[in-house]
């Protein structure tokens, strides 16, 4: 057979589509992501406000047993304690805001996207939040008169988690792009 | 751009190229997880690509150019982190179209799915009827590679359209 009969053979397809679109799998779809960012949020909400409490703890009980005078490490207990808190009220702020969303496919398709937006603001903020702790830290440490070498590794850790922190923020927003482009799709399809 | 314009041209654009996305998506896939998987890839790209778009080139090229780059990414992708299992029961984005296809279609499809990633991309170009200039934009490469691949291309379509062991060719 010639390439020329192989061309016809092919061009006789365009009439034909090869596929349909099956909605309810693109809706699960989007559903099953959305399940996932749920899970996800929840563990990182909870992780995020007991890693700053815990550590608030422990610095504010280590300063005030040793009854040190180092006010940056004080100041660094307090922004951790705050930090909690400010996560304890966006998860409760969150999950009164879950109620607003009904149960219609477009309702369930709004919350994946509300969610998954929370997911990236809240990714940035404690992305940003890694540097007032890093700076009360390296300052607490130049109060306390530690070792240069214990400041700059003490800083490499905290560059490395900024930069991881980068690295996971990107993969929510990519996420999300996902979701309101498959969203997209479904809308136009309807 | 606004997004109501950006989702108008993405509606109008899949609306009437949907084919030739589904034709990529086919020759670069086997099973229908990866149907779906490729597929939403796709239209991904070309969401972010219509802000991008300059009128200076066809729509269709565009698509392809996009639509045939993220394929062969994915393509490279998945050899490296192949899936391991398909979950049965599951109900797929892109169902196989209930009406008869030519069975000699089907048999072209397999042996572009047989070719590497940039082969098959050349072949889906020709059989559409691109120039060879047209397919080295496309794709990044030059016209003279093209020219090579296309010639090795059709030999070996000829050659095995010929063996007696498929669907009447």
């Amino acid at each position: 057979m010639e390439f020329e009969e192989l061309k016809k053979i092919w061009d006789a397809q365009t009439n034909q589509p090869l596929y349909a679109i099956n909605e309810k799998a693109m809706y699960n779809l989007i559903l099953s992501k959305k399940k996932q960012a749920y899970h996800i949020i929840n563990i990182s909400e909870l992780l995020l406000i007991f890693v700053n409490i815990s550590s608030g703890i422990f610095v504010l009980g280590v300063n005030f047993f040793k009854q040190s005078e180092n006010i940056s490490l004080y100041l660094l207990s307090a922004w951790m304690l705050g930090s909690a808190l400010f996560m304890l009220v966006n998860r409760v702020r969150r999950i009164k805001g879950d109620n607003q969303f009904n149960r219609s496919m477009s309702g369930e398709l709004e919350h994946a996207i509300s969610m998954a937006t929370y997911q990236v603001r809240i990714s940035q903020i404690m992305r940003w939040n890694i540097l007032p702790i890093a700076v009360l830290t390296a300052l607490g440490l130049w109060e306390s008169g530690k070792s240069i070498w214990i400041g700059l590794i003490v800083l490499v850790f905290f560059g490395l988690s900024y930069a991881a922190g980068g690295w996971e923020h990107n993969i929510y927003k990519r996420k999300k792009r996902e979701l309101e482009v498959l969203q997209k799709k479904l809308a136009s399809e309807g | 751009m606004t997004e109501k314009d950006q989702q108008q041209i993405f509606d109008d654009w899949l609306d009437q190229h949907k084919a030739l996305i589904f034709k990529i998506v086919r020759a670069y896939t086997y099973t229908a997880m990866e149907q779906d998987d490729l597929f939403q890839e796709i239209i991904i790209q070309v969401w972010h690509s219509i802000p991008k778009f300059r009128s200076e080139a066809s729509v269709i090229t565009w698509l392809y150019r996009i639509s045939l780059n993220t394929a062969i990414k994915w393509t490279k992708k998945e050899r490296k982190h192949p899936r391991s299992e398909t979950l049965e029961g599951v109900e797929h984005i892109l169902q196989e179209s209930k009406l008869q296809t030519d069975e000699r279609l089907i048999w072209l499809y397999e042996e572009i799915y047989k070719f590497d990633e940039i082969d098959r991309s050349i072949t889906l170009l020709l059989l559409d009827g691109f120039s060879y200039k047209e397919m080295a934009s496309i794709l990044g490469i030059t016209e003279s590679n093209v020219g090579v691949k296309i010639n090795r291309i059709k030999k070996q379509l000829i050659s095995k359209s010929k063996k007696p062991d498929h669907y009447g060719i």
